[in-house]
């Protein structure tokens, strides 16, 4: 039989049982498109450590208080992370060449008659190293992996010098939006503002800033930001000392691990942090590396992508033992079909064929559908892993080829079943 | 009998035998058949005479136990499975009782079948072609868009009719072609078959019903697997 009348008489059998083979498919459905999520996790993990990586001064070390939960609030679980802690580092910690610290506020800021609800930065001279080395935010309209200086990051004025983070200046830098929503359409620079019932003079305004990863931009806005020195922050808003997070710069990047090391040795001293019994110091604080972060999130994309591994082979599977199910019932309704078909002429090849292309119809069919159904179920997906997942175009091929493959293993069987009938007892079937 | 016309079709002590556990039924116990061109031969007997399994034979869908079979000289006893289907399906037309047209396949697609079973030979609009023609032959044309459904029986035997005449086959087997139809139509099948006869087809056909028979121009009768060659008559010229 030529192809094009195969493809027709083995539409025309699919078609015959519309709803058996479309039930048939269910299984190839979800098989195909846990395929296609499988990747698309895979990818978008390996794409967000990409982009990341690029942009990142991997030589940070993020420090923070351990934290313990105590009468429903949340509070550190040894003794607080303190400004000292951070303002002596660089001294005392060989590798450490210099640090940012952070501490938020919820304040209410005024300038005439706007007021605006916002949580404030304190942060050191050092916050836009960091924001600049980081690379997760940056000046909207600009190239990825253009080189940006610190001055891109600023729209009008400066940010703070060392000394007026040491003195306590009572001196801040607005976010794009913050300047908006407090000045309208006039010039901040120079102005004084009220952070509730302290003056400030403005000396900076932002950029207009964005998140570099696409995926985080709904979650927090980069422009709606007050930052002002630390110690001012902890001066004026604080009656206690709070518990900051320190941000170290390690001199080395290929030394992290020894800076580490350093680093616990420093603070386990100065928070008196013993060994106990067994030799093991219970420290009352974290280190994260960016490479933590980033491992740790590929780690769980893994498990996850693992986890649909197993359910696409699953499904495959049993989708294929579907196929073959309703194949073998088609084969035996139509023996006397075969017999006709037999008598007329025509060779075992061709019912093989006939009945292997009515497989492969079906499943990839079903192929086609989990492509559509993988690819929509992406952004759940992503929603499930933090925003990874990213749609491998090459996973489509891909899933066809597996569909097309399940359709020939599971099809054969009964496609053989049927060749093999013996013509004259084939049309005698009743 | 016109002895210048040569054979067709020429059985030599054709034998099939059916072992069944311990028990061997002989269905046929050496028949010696000669068919020749322009033929049209009434198969007779009793059910399980063995009428039927020596149509089979002849038409390819079995292989004897012994003997030897030549189809238009050749001996095709021995041949492969697949060698087999390419001469079914390019010398033996086929008429059943039951019409074994395919389901959902209009009446000239069911027509053009066999010639679909032959590898690039004709493209669809020549299958197509050929399809009508038989059809408008057997009176169909009009109906060459229905499915089987939509036919009577007599429609669907005409449309089998026109299948089995379409490749210009050696020789037409009708297993009981009247079998399922009621008489009007029988006979109205039975002229139809008369008339290919007297275009030249060769035909053998199996019947238990002797008005049938009639029709054809030599009977023979089938008893106990052995072809009673003493009640082979000639009807007619």
């Amino acid at each position: 039989m030529s192809v094009a009348d195969l493809i027709r008489t083995s539409l025309r059998g699919v078609s015959a049982n519309k709803l058996r083979a479309a039930l048939t498919m269910l299984g190839i459905i979800i098989g195909v498109a846990s395929v296609i999520a499988m990747l698309a996790l895979g990818n978008g993990a390996r794409a967000a450590v990409d982009a990341r990586f690029r942009f990142l001064g991997a030589n940070q070390v993020q420090i923070s208080a351990m934290m313990a939960i105590d009468d429903e609030q949340l509070v550190s679980a040894g003794k607080n992370l303190t400004y000292e802690d951070g303002l002596l580092m660089p001294d005392q910690v060989e590798l450490v060449s210099k640090v940012d610290m952070a501490v938020n506020a919820g304040v209410k800021a005024r300038y005439g008659r706007a007021t605006l609800d916002l949580t404030i930065l304190g942060v050191t001279a050092n916050a836009m190293d960091g924001i600049v080395s980081a690379g997760e935010v940056q000046p909207v309209n600009r190239q990825d992996g253009e080189t940006l200086t610190m001055q891109d990051y600023l729209a009008r004025g400066r940010f703070f010098t060392p000394v007026e983070v040491l003195e306590h200046g009572p001196v801040c830098v607005l976010g794009s939006q913050t300047a908006t929503d407090l000045f309208g359409g006039d010039d901040p620079l120079g102005q004084t503002i009220w952070v509730n019932r302290d003056r400030c003079e403005v000396i900076g305004v932002m950029a207009e800033l964005e998140n570099v990863d696409e995926s985080q931009r709904y979650k927090s806005n980069p422009n709606l930001n007050l930052f002002m020195p630390i110690s001012t922050v902890i001066q004026a808003f604080y009656e206690d000392e709070p518990s900051i997070s320190i941000t170290a710069f390690v001199k080395d990047e290929s030394r992290m691990d020894e800076a580490k090391a350093q680093i616990k040795d420093y603070l386990r001293k100065r928070h008196e942090v013993e060994p106990d019994a067994n030799g093991e110091y219970q420290d009352d604080f974290n280190l994260t590396t960016r490479k933590d972060i980033l491992g740790a999130q590929q780690e769980a994309a893994n498990t996850f992508s693992l986890l649909l591994a197993a359910m696409a082979i699953v499904s495959l599977i049993v989708g294929g033992i579907g196929i073959m199910n309703v194949m073998l019932v088609s084969v035996t309704e139509r023996t006397r079909e075969i017999g006709v078909r037999m008598a007329v002429g025509a060779h075992s090849k061709d019912i093989i064929l006939q009945f292997l292309l009515e497989a492969i119809l079906i499943s990839v069919g079903g192929g086609v559908l989990g492509v559509v159904f993988g690819i929509l179920s992406i952004p759940i997906a992503a929603s499930l892993n933090k925003g990874m997942a990213l749609l491998q175009p090459s996973s489509i091929p891909l899933a066809l080829f597996v569909s097309i493959l399940v359709g020939v293993l599971f099809g054969i069987y009964p496609a053989l079943r049927a060749a093999r009938l013996d013509p004259i007892e084939a049309l005698r079937y009743e | 009998m016109n002895g210048s016309s040569k054979a067709v079709i020429q059985t030599v002590g054709l034998t099939r035998e059916y072992v069944m556990g311990d028990f061997v039924l002989r269905a046929l116990r050496g028949v010696d058949l000669a068919v020749r061109a322009g033929e049209f031969v009434a198969l007779m007997g009793a059910s399980g005479s063995g009428k039927s399994t020596l149509l089979s034979l002849i038409g390819l869908l079995d292989r004897p136990t012994a003997g030897g079979y030549w189809l238009e000289d050749t001996e095709v006893s021995s041949l492969s499975r697949d060698e087999l289907a390419t001469i079914r399906g390019r010398r033996i037309g086929f008429i059943f009782q039951n019409f074994n047209l395919l389901p959902r396949f209009s009446a000239w697609e069911n027509v053009a079948l066999p010639l679909a079973y032959r590898k690039g030979e004709y493209g669809g609009g020549e299958q197509y072609k050929k399809a009508m023609d038989v059809l408008t032959r057997v009176g169909l044309d009009r109906r060459a868009d229905h499915q089987p459904m939509e036919l009577s029986g007599g429609e669907r035997q005409r449309v089998a009719i026109a299948r089995a005449l379409v490749t210009q086959p050696a020789v037409i087997l009708a297993d009981e072609p009247t079998g399922n139809l009621d008489s009007a139509t029988g006979k109205e099948i039975m002229s139809l078959l008369t008339e290919l006869h007297k275009e030249g087809k060769t035909i053998i056909m199996v019947t238990h019903d002797m008005n049938i028979a009639r029709h054809a121009s030599r009977i023979c009768t089938m008893r106990d697997g052995i072809l009673m060659e003493a009640e082979s008559v000639h009807v007619r010229g």
